[in-house]
Protein backbone atom coordinates (compact mmCIF):
# COMPACT_ATOMS: atom_id res chain seq x y z
CA UNK A 1 0.00 0.00 0.00
CA UNK A 2 2.66 2.32 1.60
CA UNK A 3 4.83 1.19 -1.89
CA UNK A 4 2.14 2.19 -4.20
CA UNK A 5 1.77 5.90 -2.70
CA UNK A 6 5.15 6.32 -3.39
CA UNK A 7 5.07 5.44 -7.07
CA UNK A 8 2.54 8.04 -7.69
CA UNK A 9 4.10 10.52 -5.73
CA UNK A 10 6.96 9.74 -8.01
CA UNK A 11 5.03 9.77 -10.80
CA UNK A 12 3.51 13.31 -10.08
CA UNK A 13 6.40 14.86 -9.14
CA UNK A 14 8.05 15.38 -12.81
CA UNK A 15 10.71 18.15 -11.62
CA UNK A 16 12.45 15.21 -9.37
CA UNK A 17 12.03 12.79 -11.94
CA UNK A 18 14.10 15.56 -14.69
CA UNK A 19 16.34 16.36 -11.97
CA UNK A 20 17.51 13.01 -11.80
CA UNK A 21 17.84 12.41 -15.44
CA UNK A 22 19.73 15.15 -15.67
CA UNK A 23 22.12 14.52 -12.95
CA UNK A 24 22.55 10.80 -14.33
CA UNK A 25 23.32 11.84 -17.97
CA UNK A 26 26.00 14.87 -16.86
CA UNK A 27 27.65 12.14 -14.82
CA UNK A 28 27.99 10.35 -18.15
CA UNK A 29 29.43 12.61 -20.01
CA UNK A 30 31.70 13.72 -17.16
CA UNK A 31 32.81 9.78 -17.05
CA UNK A 32 33.03 9.73 -21.19
CA UNK A 33 35.37 12.36 -20.32
CA UNK A 34 37.63 11.58 -17.56
CA UNK A 35 38.08 7.92 -18.98
CA UNK A 36 38.85 9.41 -22.65
CA UNK A 37 41.62 11.48 -20.78
CA UNK A 38 42.82 8.72 -18.33
CA UNK A 39 43.21 6.49 -20.88
CA UNK A 40 45.19 8.74 -23.31
CA UNK A 41 46.84 10.00 -20.47
CA UNK A 42 47.91 6.42 -19.58
CA UNK A 43 49.26 5.52 -23.39
CA UNK A 44 51.42 8.14 -23.59
CA UNK A 45 52.92 7.78 -19.90
CA UNK A 46 53.58 3.96 -21.54
CA UNK A 47 55.33 5.26 -24.47
CA UNK A 48 57.51 7.76 -22.74
CA UNK A 49 58.13 5.04 -20.07
CA UNK A 50 59.38 2.55 -23.15
CA UNK A 51 61.42 5.25 -24.88
CA UNK A 52 63.20 5.43 -21.29
CA UNK A 53 63.63 2.04 -21.21
CA UNK A 54 64.98 1.62 -24.23
CA UNK A 55 69.15 1.82 -25.08
CA UNK A 56 70.73 1.26 -27.72
CA UNK A 57 74.28 1.72 -28.59
CA UNK A 58 76.63 1.69 -31.91
CA UNK A 59 79.42 -0.39 -30.96
CA UNK A 60 81.65 -0.21 -33.74
CA UNK A 61 81.04 0.71 -37.54
CA UNK A 62 84.04 -0.27 -40.36
CA UNK A 63 84.55 -0.12 -43.59
CA UNK A 64 82.64 -3.40 -45.93
CA UNK A 65 84.36 -3.18 -49.64
CA UNK A 66 82.74 -7.13 -50.50
CA UNK A 67 79.64 -8.73 -49.72
CA UNK A 68 79.18 -12.23 -49.08
CA UNK A 69 80.12 -14.65 -51.49
CA UNK A 70 77.20 -16.15 -53.30
CA UNK A 71 77.40 -19.67 -55.01
CA UNK A 72 75.14 -21.45 -57.14
CA UNK A 73 71.86 -22.93 -56.60
CA UNK A 74 71.22 -25.76 -59.25
CA UNK A 75 72.94 -27.73 -60.79
CA UNK A 76 75.54 -26.50 -64.02
CA UNK A 77 73.32 -26.73 -67.68
CA UNK A 78 76.63 -28.42 -69.96
CA UNK A 79 76.30 -27.20 -72.76
CA UNK A 80 79.48 -29.26 -73.98
CA UNK A 81 81.07 -32.00 -72.12
CA UNK A 82 80.11 -34.68 -70.05
CA UNK A 83 79.04 -35.08 -66.00
CA UNK A 84 81.11 -37.47 -64.35
CA UNK A 85 80.55 -37.58 -60.45
CA UNK A 86 79.71 -34.76 -57.42
CA UNK A 87 77.27 -32.30 -57.37
CA UNK A 88 76.48 -28.40 -57.40
CA UNK A 89 76.59 -28.51 -53.49
CA UNK A 90 80.32 -29.21 -53.72
CA UNK A 91 81.57 -25.84 -55.43
CA UNK A 92 80.05 -23.57 -52.73
CA UNK A 93 82.93 -24.09 -50.34
CA UNK A 94 86.20 -24.57 -50.67
CA UNK A 95 86.97 -27.98 -49.08
CA UNK A 96 88.91 -30.49 -51.72
CA UNK A 97 85.17 -32.37 -52.14
CA UNK A 98 84.52 -30.92 -56.07
CA UNK A 99 82.07 -31.80 -58.93
CA UNK A 100 84.02 -33.41 -61.65
CA UNK A 101 83.01 -33.16 -65.36
CA UNK A 102 85.29 -34.09 -68.82
CA UNK A 103 85.77 -32.65 -72.04
CA UNK A 104 83.00 -34.02 -74.91
CA UNK A 105 83.75 -36.25 -77.25
CA UNK A 106 86.03 -35.08 -80.15
CA UNK A 107 86.17 -32.15 -80.76
CA UNK A 108 86.57 -32.61 -76.90
CA UNK A 109 85.53 -29.17 -75.70
CA UNK A 110 84.17 -28.13 -72.77
CA UNK A 111 81.19 -25.27 -71.73
CA UNK A 112 79.27 -25.18 -68.69
CA UNK A 113 77.32 -22.78 -67.05
CA UNK A 114 75.73 -21.90 -63.60
CA UNK A 115 73.36 -19.89 -62.11
CA UNK A 116 74.07 -17.14 -59.50
CA UNK A 117 71.48 -14.77 -56.98
CA UNK A 118 73.07 -11.69 -55.35
CA UNK A 119 71.06 -11.04 -52.82
CA UNK A 120 70.01 -7.80 -54.36
CA UNK A 121 67.62 -6.98 -50.97
CA UNK A 122 70.54 -6.57 -48.86
CA UNK A 123 72.89 -5.38 -51.37
CA UNK A 124 70.66 -2.88 -54.23
CA UNK A 125 72.54 -2.67 -57.50
CA UNK A 126 72.96 0.98 -57.20
CA UNK A 127 75.13 0.52 -54.04
CA UNK A 128 77.31 -2.01 -55.90
CA UNK A 129 80.73 -0.88 -57.81
CA UNK A 130 81.27 -3.66 -59.84
CA UNK A 131 81.50 -7.83 -59.80
CA UNK A 132 84.01 -10.29 -59.04
CA UNK A 133 84.01 -14.40 -59.74
CA UNK A 134 86.33 -16.52 -57.90
CA UNK A 135 87.22 -20.23 -59.02
CA UNK A 136 88.66 -22.74 -57.49
CA UNK A 137 89.37 -25.69 -59.92
CA UNK A 138 92.23 -28.49 -61.18
CA UNK A 139 92.34 -30.62 -64.47
CA UNK A 140 93.84 -33.47 -65.78
CA UNK A 141 95.49 -32.09 -68.67
CA UNK A 142 97.76 -28.57 -67.98
CA UNK A 143 98.08 -28.19 -71.70
CA UNK A 144 95.29 -25.39 -72.28
CA UNK A 145 93.89 -22.80 -70.81
CA UNK A 146 90.06 -21.82 -69.54
CA UNK A 147 88.18 -19.02 -69.34
CA UNK A 148 85.29 -17.73 -67.36
CA UNK A 149 82.72 -15.71 -68.83
CA UNK A 150 78.99 -14.33 -67.58
CA UNK A 151 75.70 -13.65 -69.84
CA UNK A 152 75.64 -10.36 -70.90
CA UNK A 153 72.44 -9.55 -70.84
CA UNK A 154 72.13 -6.52 -73.84
CA UNK A 155 73.86 -8.95 -75.95
CA UNK A 156 72.30 -11.87 -74.77
CA UNK A 157 75.76 -13.68 -75.30
CA UNK A 158 78.43 -15.53 -72.58
CA UNK A 159 80.79 -12.63 -73.11
CA UNK A 160 84.16 -11.12 -71.14
CA UNK A 161 84.15 -8.15 -72.65
CA UNK A 162 84.97 -5.25 -70.20
CA UNK A 163 86.69 -7.71 -67.40
CA UNK A 164 89.67 -7.16 -66.01
CA UNK A 165 91.17 -10.19 -67.26
CA UNK A 166 90.50 -12.22 -70.69
CA UNK A 167 93.05 -14.31 -71.17
CA UNK A 168 91.95 -17.20 -69.23
CA UNK A 169 93.80 -19.10 -66.96
CA UNK A 170 96.49 -21.43 -67.71
CA UNK A 171 96.16 -24.25 -64.88
CA UNK A 172 98.46 -26.31 -63.00
CA UNK A 173 98.84 -29.37 -61.86
CA UNK A 174 97.10 -28.79 -58.16
CA UNK A 175 94.43 -26.42 -57.51
CA UNK A 176 94.25 -23.47 -59.31
CA UNK A 177 92.48 -20.29 -58.04
CA UNK A 178 91.39 -17.89 -60.69
CA UNK A 179 89.48 -14.67 -60.19
CA UNK A 180 88.15 -12.17 -62.73
CA UNK A 181 86.46 -8.39 -61.96
CA UNK A 182 83.86 -6.89 -64.67
CA UNK A 183 84.95 -3.75 -63.57
CA UNK A 184 82.43 -0.91 -64.67
CA UNK A 185 80.92 -3.23 -66.99
CA UNK A 186 79.16 -5.47 -64.31
CA UNK A 187 75.72 -4.14 -64.91
CA UNK A 188 75.60 -5.71 -68.47
CA UNK A 189 75.88 -8.60 -66.68
CA UNK A 190 73.24 -8.74 -63.82
CA UNK A 191 69.67 -8.90 -64.31
CA UNK A 192 67.35 -7.02 -62.26
CA UNK A 193 66.84 -9.81 -59.86
CA UNK A 194 70.50 -10.08 -59.01
CA UNK A 195 70.59 -13.13 -61.42
CA UNK A 196 74.14 -13.67 -62.98
CA UNK A 197 75.08 -16.74 -65.55
CA UNK A 198 78.96 -18.00 -65.23
CA UNK A 199 80.18 -19.55 -68.25
CA UNK A 200 83.41 -22.32 -67.73
CA UNK A 201 84.93 -22.69 -70.87
CA UNK A 202 88.00 -24.54 -72.01
CA UNK A 203 90.22 -23.25 -74.98
CA UNK A 204 88.92 -25.08 -77.78
CA UNK A 205 89.50 -28.12 -79.49
CA UNK A 206 92.21 -30.67 -78.53
CA UNK A 207 94.00 -33.97 -78.65
CA UNK A 208 93.38 -34.49 -74.68
CA UNK A 209 90.07 -35.29 -73.27
CA UNK A 210 90.16 -33.14 -70.04
CA UNK A 211 88.40 -33.89 -67.20
CA UNK A 212 87.90 -30.38 -64.68
CA UNK A 213 87.37 -30.82 -61.13
CA UNK A 214 85.54 -28.04 -59.75
CA UNK A 215 86.13 -26.86 -56.35
CA UNK A 216 84.43 -23.22 -55.31
CA UNK A 217 82.63 -20.84 -57.38
CA UNK A 218 81.38 -17.78 -56.32
CA UNK A 219 80.69 -14.24 -57.16
CA UNK A 220 80.59 -11.16 -54.66
CA UNK A 221 79.69 -7.76 -55.08
CA UNK A 222 82.50 -5.25 -54.62
CA UNK A 223 81.47 -2.01 -53.19
CA UNK A 224 82.38 0.68 -50.80
CA UNK A 225 79.86 0.39 -47.49
CA UNK A 226 79.80 -0.21 -43.60
CA UNK A 227 78.94 -2.81 -41.20
CA UNK A 228 77.20 -1.63 -38.23
CA UNK A 229 77.01 -3.35 -34.59
CA UNK A 230 74.05 -2.15 -33.21
CA UNK A 231 74.01 -3.53 -29.15
CA UNK A 232 70.57 -3.10 -27.58
CA UNK A 233 70.84 -3.18 -23.61
CA UNK A 234 67.14 -1.83 -23.23
CA UNK A 235 64.77 -4.13 -22.01
CA UNK A 236 62.33 -3.73 -25.24
CA UNK A 237 62.70 -3.95 -28.64
CA UNK A 238 64.16 -1.12 -30.69
CA UNK A 239 63.10 -0.04 -34.14
CA UNK A 240 65.66 1.98 -35.60
CA UNK A 241 64.59 3.94 -38.49
CA UNK A 242 67.34 5.58 -39.65
CA UNK A 243 70.91 6.06 -40.03
CA UNK A 244 73.37 9.49 -40.05
CA UNK A 245 76.84 9.63 -41.16
CA UNK A 246 78.01 13.36 -40.37
CA UNK A 247 80.89 14.75 -40.80
CA UNK A 248 82.20 19.07 -40.61
CA UNK A 249 81.05 18.83 -44.45
CA UNK A 250 78.47 16.65 -44.93
CA UNK A 251 75.29 14.78 -43.48
CA UNK A 252 73.89 12.34 -44.52
CA UNK A 253 70.37 10.19 -43.65
CA UNK A 254 70.15 6.65 -44.58
CA UNK A 255 66.24 4.89 -44.40
CA UNK A 256 66.24 1.99 -42.59
CA UNK A 257 63.65 -0.76 -40.91
CA UNK A 258 65.80 -2.61 -38.66
CA UNK A 259 64.64 -4.33 -35.26
CA UNK A 260 67.24 -5.35 -32.68
CA UNK A 261 66.17 -7.46 -29.88
CA UNK A 262 66.81 -6.75 -26.29
CA UNK A 263 69.83 -7.79 -25.09
CA UNK A 264 71.07 -8.89 -28.64
CA UNK A 265 74.23 -7.25 -30.74
CA UNK A 266 73.05 -6.97 -34.19
CA UNK A 267 76.12 -6.50 -37.16
CA UNK A 268 74.77 -4.87 -40.15
CA UNK A 269 75.88 -4.16 -43.31
CA UNK A 270 75.07 -1.46 -45.41
CA UNK A 271 76.90 -1.24 -49.34
CA UNK A 272 75.37 1.79 -50.10
CA UNK A 273 76.55 3.86 -47.01
CA UNK A 274 80.48 5.03 -47.80
CA UNK A 275 81.99 5.78 -44.63
CA UNK A 276 83.94 9.51 -45.05
CA UNK A 277 88.05 9.98 -44.71
CA UNK A 278 88.60 11.62 -41.05
CA UNK A 279 86.81 12.36 -38.34
CA UNK A 280 82.65 11.14 -38.76
CA UNK A 281 80.05 10.52 -36.21
CA UNK A 282 77.34 7.89 -36.70
CA UNK A 283 73.83 8.01 -35.23
CA UNK A 284 70.99 6.05 -35.64
CA UNK A 285 67.66 6.97 -34.72
CA UNK A 286 64.73 4.70 -33.12
CA UNK A 287 61.32 5.14 -33.48
CA UNK A 288 60.60 5.50 -29.98
CA UNK A 289 63.18 8.52 -30.25
CA UNK A 290 65.88 7.43 -28.42
CA UNK A 291 69.75 8.44 -30.36
CA UNK A 292 72.71 6.35 -30.44
CA UNK A 293 76.06 7.62 -31.28
CA UNK A 294 79.40 6.39 -32.56
CA UNK A 295 82.37 8.41 -33.15
CA UNK A 296 84.67 6.95 -36.03
CA UNK A 297 88.11 7.83 -37.56
CA UNK B 1 -10.25 8.78 -33.65
CA UNK B 2 -13.13 11.59 -34.59
CA UNK B 3 -13.25 12.35 -30.80
CA UNK B 4 -9.52 12.74 -31.05
CA UNK B 5 -9.77 14.82 -33.77
CA UNK B 6 -12.53 17.02 -32.07
CA UNK B 7 -10.58 16.56 -28.59
CA UNK B 8 -8.10 19.82 -29.59
CA UNK B 9 -6.52 20.08 -25.91
CA UNK B 10 -5.28 16.79 -26.41
CA UNK B 11 -2.66 17.91 -28.80
CA UNK B 12 -1.02 20.55 -26.68
CA UNK B 13 0.27 17.85 -24.64
CA UNK B 14 1.52 15.57 -27.53
CA UNK B 15 3.24 18.19 -28.92
CA UNK B 16 4.82 19.56 -25.72
CA UNK B 17 6.33 15.80 -25.30
CA UNK B 18 7.58 16.05 -28.92
CA UNK B 19 9.37 18.92 -28.41
CA UNK B 20 10.56 17.71 -25.18
CA UNK B 21 11.99 14.99 -26.94
CA UNK B 22 13.41 16.92 -29.80
CA UNK B 23 15.09 19.55 -27.47
CA UNK B 24 16.20 16.44 -25.20
CA UNK B 25 18.04 14.48 -28.47
CA UNK B 26 19.39 18.26 -29.38
CA UNK B 27 21.05 18.75 -25.82
CA UNK B 28 22.64 15.38 -25.76
CA UNK B 29 23.98 15.60 -29.56
CA UNK B 30 25.85 18.90 -28.62
CA UNK B 31 26.98 17.49 -24.97
CA UNK B 32 28.05 14.76 -26.86
CA UNK B 33 30.17 16.65 -29.50
CA UNK B 34 31.51 18.81 -27.52
CA UNK B 35 32.79 15.74 -25.41
CA UNK B 36 34.43 14.99 -28.46
CA UNK B 37 36.32 18.14 -29.18
CA UNK B 38 37.45 18.69 -25.83
CA UNK B 39 38.73 15.02 -25.15
CA UNK B 40 40.00 15.23 -29.09
CA UNK B 41 41.97 18.69 -28.54
CA UNK B 42 43.16 16.89 -25.03
CA UNK B 43 43.90 13.88 -26.63
CA UNK B 44 46.02 15.38 -29.65
CA UNK B 45 47.84 17.47 -27.12
CA UNK B 46 48.69 15.05 -24.83
CA UNK B 47 49.76 12.88 -27.68
CA UNK B 48 52.37 15.15 -29.35
CA UNK B 49 56.12 14.42 -29.19
CA UNK B 50 58.77 15.50 -31.54
CA UNK B 51 62.61 14.95 -31.14
CA UNK B 52 65.64 16.41 -33.14
CA UNK B 53 67.28 13.76 -34.91
CA UNK B 54 70.11 16.43 -36.42
CA UNK B 55 71.56 19.90 -36.38
CA UNK B 56 73.41 20.77 -39.42
CA UNK B 57 75.11 24.47 -40.17
CA UNK B 58 75.55 25.12 -43.07
CA UNK B 59 76.85 27.80 -45.19
CA UNK B 60 73.23 29.29 -45.83
CA UNK B 61 72.64 28.79 -42.09
CA UNK B 62 70.92 26.53 -39.54
CA UNK B 63 68.98 23.31 -40.84
CA UNK B 64 67.31 21.04 -38.26
CA UNK B 65 66.09 17.45 -39.13
CA UNK B 66 62.92 16.45 -36.86
CA UNK B 67 61.01 13.34 -36.27
CA UNK B 68 57.37 13.26 -34.91
CA UNK B 69 57.40 10.53 -32.45
CA UNK B 70 54.19 10.74 -31.51
CA UNK B 71 50.63 9.67 -32.09
CA UNK B 72 49.10 12.84 -33.79
CA UNK B 73 50.30 14.93 -36.77
CA UNK B 74 52.29 18.32 -35.96
CA UNK B 75 52.95 21.79 -37.38
CA UNK B 76 56.03 23.54 -36.50
CA UNK B 77 55.23 27.13 -35.21
CA UNK B 78 58.09 28.34 -34.12
CA UNK B 79 61.67 27.83 -34.21
CA UNK B 80 64.10 30.10 -31.73
CA UNK B 81 68.04 29.89 -31.36
CA UNK B 82 69.58 31.51 -27.99
CA UNK B 83 65.54 32.35 -27.76
CA UNK B 84 65.53 35.06 -30.46
CA UNK B 85 62.53 33.49 -32.63
CA UNK B 86 64.03 32.92 -36.46
CA UNK B 87 62.05 32.77 -39.67
CA UNK B 88 62.18 29.09 -41.06
CA UNK B 89 60.49 26.70 -43.69
CA UNK B 90 57.25 25.85 -42.76
CA UNK B 91 56.90 21.69 -41.66
CA UNK B 92 53.85 19.83 -41.01
CA UNK B 93 54.83 15.89 -39.83
CA UNK B 94 52.52 13.20 -39.74
CA UNK B 95 53.46 10.50 -36.50
CA UNK B 96 56.74 9.04 -37.47
CA UNK B 97 57.51 11.33 -40.42
CA UNK B 98 60.53 13.64 -40.63
CA UNK B 99 61.94 16.53 -42.51
CA UNK B 100 64.19 19.48 -42.29
CA UNK B 101 63.31 22.87 -41.17
CA UNK B 102 65.66 25.53 -42.59
CA UNK B 103 66.75 28.84 -41.13
CA UNK B 104 68.49 31.36 -42.83
CA UNK B 105 71.05 32.42 -40.08
CA UNK B 106 74.63 33.34 -39.87
CA UNK B 107 76.56 31.50 -37.41
CA UNK B 108 80.26 31.04 -36.00
CA UNK B 109 82.08 28.38 -35.67
CA UNK B 110 82.77 27.03 -32.34
CA UNK B 111 79.91 28.41 -30.63
CA UNK B 112 77.14 26.89 -28.67
CA UNK B 113 73.79 27.76 -29.93
CA UNK B 114 70.51 26.87 -27.91
CA UNK B 115 67.59 25.96 -30.37
CA UNK B 116 64.41 25.60 -29.73
CA UNK B 117 61.56 23.92 -31.51
CA UNK B 118 57.76 24.64 -30.84
CA UNK B 119 54.89 23.18 -32.27
CA UNK B 120 51.20 24.76 -32.65
CA UNK B 121 49.64 23.18 -29.66
CA UNK B 122 52.64 24.13 -27.31
CA UNK B 123 55.01 21.23 -27.31
CA UNK B 124 58.61 21.98 -26.98
CA UNK B 125 62.05 20.84 -27.94
CA UNK B 126 65.63 22.25 -27.06
CA UNK B 127 68.72 21.69 -26.72
CA UNK B 128 72.55 22.96 -27.14
CA UNK B 129 74.39 22.66 -30.11
CA UNK B 130 77.72 23.42 -31.06
CA UNK B 131 78.87 24.49 -34.14
CA UNK B 132 81.93 23.18 -36.28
Amino acid sequence: MQTTTSRRSLRRDKKGLSSIIVVVLSLVILVVIVANVILWSYQMNQLDWERAQESLTIDDVSRKTRSSWFATYAEYQISDGNFVSGSYVNTQIIDGNYERFIESYPPRTFDINGTFLLDVSNHPLTSIKSIEIRLRFAVGDVGERWYLRAFNWTSRTFSDRGFNSTAGCQPTASWNYYAVNLTNEWRDYVWEDGRVLIQIADQGPDSTRTNIDIDYLVIGAVADGAVFSFRNSGSRTAHILSIWINNATVHRRFETDLFVNSGETFSYTRLDISLPTGQYIAKVVTERGNIGVYTGD
Amino acid sequence: MLRLWHNKRAITPVLSNVLLLVIAVAGMSISITATYVITGNLRETMGERLIIEDVWFTRDGISVYLLNTGKTKLSVEGVYVDYMQQTFTSLQLEPLQNGWTNMTRTWTADTVYYLKIVTSRGTQVADHYKSP
